[in-house]
């Protein structure tokens, strides 16, 4: 069962990548292949969160000598969120019209290195799953083929192959030290070994994950790239690749390295703090929409950064709600970006409530969990700081928001083609769904809980 | 040892990083290829250990080498081999389009066509 | 190219396509693999361009049919990996066991290890060609004789 998923998506990425995508047919059965993953990953998360961690060794070898696939209710609830939100972008372009041949294999090797990467646990299998979702979407961000997104993919290539070489010199700093690729292995080791090495690599593999996201001093790359590409390949980016960034800072931050994460947590909740509040500024000040969310995602990151600051269940809590809520808010606005037409004005309205955290949408959640988690009793000048940032991001958020959707909707109401009705809709069910988790919150408050349960950094 | 691996490794990193920073974009590539060259030969440090080939029949009483990281530089040598395929092919598709292999050129191009864009959008 | 180089390279392709053979099939006890098969029998390849040229050495090979093998390696090796699941096996688990009696064809050992090393060698062999004629033809074409 735990192999499934990610079998049924690499099986049919490759005969695939022989077909030509732009034909209607094969981009459904593109869909329908990444659909059936997606099922197949649901029904192994039900089980995880039902029974516990589901865990299997390649090859028959004994644990910690083979290669470990281990699907616990972290690994399980980022992987149907990102497939789920890849099956959208998907749908979306095959809606609209494929543009190259190679797209939905494209997507589905994408896809295939997302679920492999959320379902391991060795950090070395980690890190080639992890470049087969890095290259599949260096091709993407080339998708479009003119001379912006070629400049884009350009600038997204060589700056996350850097971030790829220095994760890669992490795992192997761990491994001298440590002596196991074990995630388990790791975490038991790297709590007795020598602090000041160990910090080193943790701020190694933070760098690394720190420039996949996109946080404060290495977003540098993030607007060119988010602005020139397809709108359903910058909704791949930010909602689906972009967590393998959060992913990557929660599982070996909170649980493989927690001695060092509590140790830099004031370093990490001033680099949140400012990547928030930078975030939000140039947000304001730029002009297209595209770019706007580029920026939001920068401020965005910084939240899941202060959760991770601040720590303990609760911040862990929070931070795996808040990238949730975050991935689902970008696919949203992303695609209703790349859109034109009635339900989609209201679509992107949700989205943008959602980022700007006003209640019934699933933002506010994310929002409040921060808000629970960052009052500390016993530091009140801490509690004050963080609430103040909350509310001044959110305000910015609201009124870049507002920018955007005055701009773009209001102002131009009627020009432009409308876009076809299936994307629309599918849009707008994605709105609703965001709706929906901010109208009944609990399911997904008790997901993020029992996902933080699993960290050993998050066990009260 | 450790010291000559931490030399090399540190001289191939720097010059590696000398190299992204050139206009040309076939220099940053060459960059980028050092660079993960660095990491490659920084894993192999990780786990060095001298002795015989870790093959079975295994050898009595003799070390024999730690085969773990022997395969991780494998591993990152193949996967540094795509992506510097994939790097140069996409180096090719800007030169065809662009004529140009030179960042500023890029910029360039980049902004012209801006300007071009700004324009319809205000007509 | 002089008269001398043509007939070595010529000589050379053979010789270095057994060397990968031998390579891949003694991998499964022994030093070698699919990868490193796959990456000499390119070399042989990269010798006849550099030896013919672009055109002729292109024209020899059926570089079409490149993406094709390529993939179909993968098909191969990702079969292997997921085969035992249907069996109710960890994947990639391999058969014979490890310590059970393994077939013999003359000397060469017969296990399903090879067979994804056999894919591991079409998926790297067929990405290797096609990259080596992607880079030979963007020289070919920077000096105007156009694409083929």
């Amino acid at each position: 069962m735990l192999v499934l998923p990610l079998a049924i998506v690499w099986l049919a990425a490759v005969p695939l990548a022989l077909l030509d995508g732009r034909r209607r047919w094969v981009g459904w059965l593109a869909v329908a292949a990444l659909g059936a993953g997606f099922l197949a990953m649901l029904r192994l998360a039900v089980a995880v969160f039902a029974r516990g961690p589901v865990e299997l060794v390649a090859g028959g070898w004994p644990a910690e000598v083979g290669i470990t696939l281990r699907a616990d209710a972290l690994g399980v609830t980022f992987a149907v969120l990102s497939i789920g939100v890849l099956l959208a972008a998907l749908a979306y372009e095959t809606l609209g019209g494929v543009h190259e041949r190679a797209l939905p294999a494209l997507v589905l090797f994408l896809a295939t290195g997302l679920t492999g990467l959320f379902l391991t646990g060795d950090a070395f299998n980690f890190y080639v799953f992890f470049e087969i979702a890095m290259t599949s979407s260096f091709v993407l961000a080339g998708y479009g083929r003119r001379t912006r997104e070629l400049r884009a993919a350009l600038i997204f290539t060589v700056v996350n192959l850097l971030g790829s070489t220095l994760f890669l010199s992490g795992i192997a700093a761990l491994y001298h030290v440590t002596g196991t690729l074990d995630m388990r292995g790791i975490a038991t080791w790297a709590g007795v070994a020598d602090q000041n090495s160990v910090l080193l690599i943790a701020t190694i593999i933070f760098v690394a994950f720190g420039i996949k996201v996109g946080l404060f001093p290495f977003h540098f790359w993030l607007p060119p790239v988010y602005r020139d590409t397809w709108p359903a390949v910058a909704a791949i980016l930010s909602g689906a690749l972009a967590n393998i960034g959060s992913y990557g800072l929660i599982r070996f931050g909170a649980d493989l390295l927690p001695r060092e994460l509590r140790f830099a947590a004031p370093a990490l909740l001033i680099l949140g703090a400012a990547s928030v509040l930078y975030g939000a500024l140039q947000a304001v000040a730029v002009r297209t929409a595209s770019e706007a969310l580029a920026y939001s995602a920068i401020s965005n990151a910084g939240y899941i950064l202060i959760a991770l600051g601040i720590g303990g269940p609760a911040g862990y809590a929070a931070a795996i709600l808040f990238a949730v809520v975050n991935s689902l808010n970008k696919t949203v606005l992303f695609l209703a970006a790349g859109l034109r037409g009635w339900l989609v004005s209201a679509a992107f309205a949700i989205g943008a409530f959602s980022v700007a955290g006003v209640p019934p949408s699933a933002g506010f959640f994310g929002k409040a969990a921060l808000f629970r988690g960052g009052i500390a009793p016993d530091d009140p000048a801490l509690s004050v700081a963080l609430v103040a940032l909350l509310f001044v991001g959110g305000a910015l958020a609201f009124v870049y928001m507002f920018q955007i959707y005055q701009r773009d909707f209001w102002e131009r109401e009627g020009a432009g083609q409308t876009s076809g009705i299936g994307s629309r809709i599918l849009v707008l069910g994605l709105a609703g769904l965001v709706v929906a988790f901010g109208v009944w919150p609990e399911p997904l408050l008790a997901v993020s809980q029992q996902a933080a349960g699993v960290l050993n950094g998050g066990r009260p | 040892m450790i010291v000559l691996f931490a030399l090399v490794v540190a001289i191939l990193f720097g010059t590696g990083a000398y190299l992204m920073l050139k206009r040309d974009l076939i220099r940053v590539v060459a960059g980028i290829i050092l660079i993960s060259n660095a990491v490659i030969l920084f894993i192999i440090a990780a786990g060095l250990t001298r002795g015989r080939a870790p093959i079975y029949p295994l050898p009595e009483g003799e070390p024999i080498s730690d085969p773990l990281v022997q395969a991780m530089a494998l591993t990152a040598i193949v996967i540094s081999f795509g992506i510097t395929a994939l790097l140069l092919s996409l180096v090719y598709r800007v030169y065809t389009t662009r004529e140009t292999v030179d960042k500023e050129d890029l910029s360039l191009a980049e902004a012209e066509d801006e300007r071009q864009l700004e324009v319809e959008r205000r007509a | 190219m002089t008269v001398l180089t043509r007939v070595i390279a010529r000589l050379l392709l053979p010789s270095t396509l057994i060397t990968a053979i031998a390579v891949l099939v003694k991998g499964y006890g022994d030093v070698g693999d699919g990868f490193s098969a796959a990456v000499i029998a390119a070399f042989g390849v990269l010798l006849q361009y550099v030896a013919f040229g672009h055109r002729a050495a292109a024209r020899a090979l059926p570089l079409r049919a490149m993406p094709a093998v390529s993939f179909a390696g993968l098909l191969l090796a990702l079969l292997v990996t997921f085969g035992p699941v249907l069996r109710g096996q960890a994947p990639l688990a391999h058969s014979p066991a490890p310590g059970a009696d393994v077939i013999y064809l003359g000397t060469l050992e017969l296990h399903t290890a090879l067979v994804f090393d056999l894919g591991v060698f079409l998926l790297v062999f067929g990405f290797a060609v096609g990259a080596i004629d992607l880079i030979a033809g963007a020289t070919d074409r920077e000096r105007g004789q156009g694409p083929l």
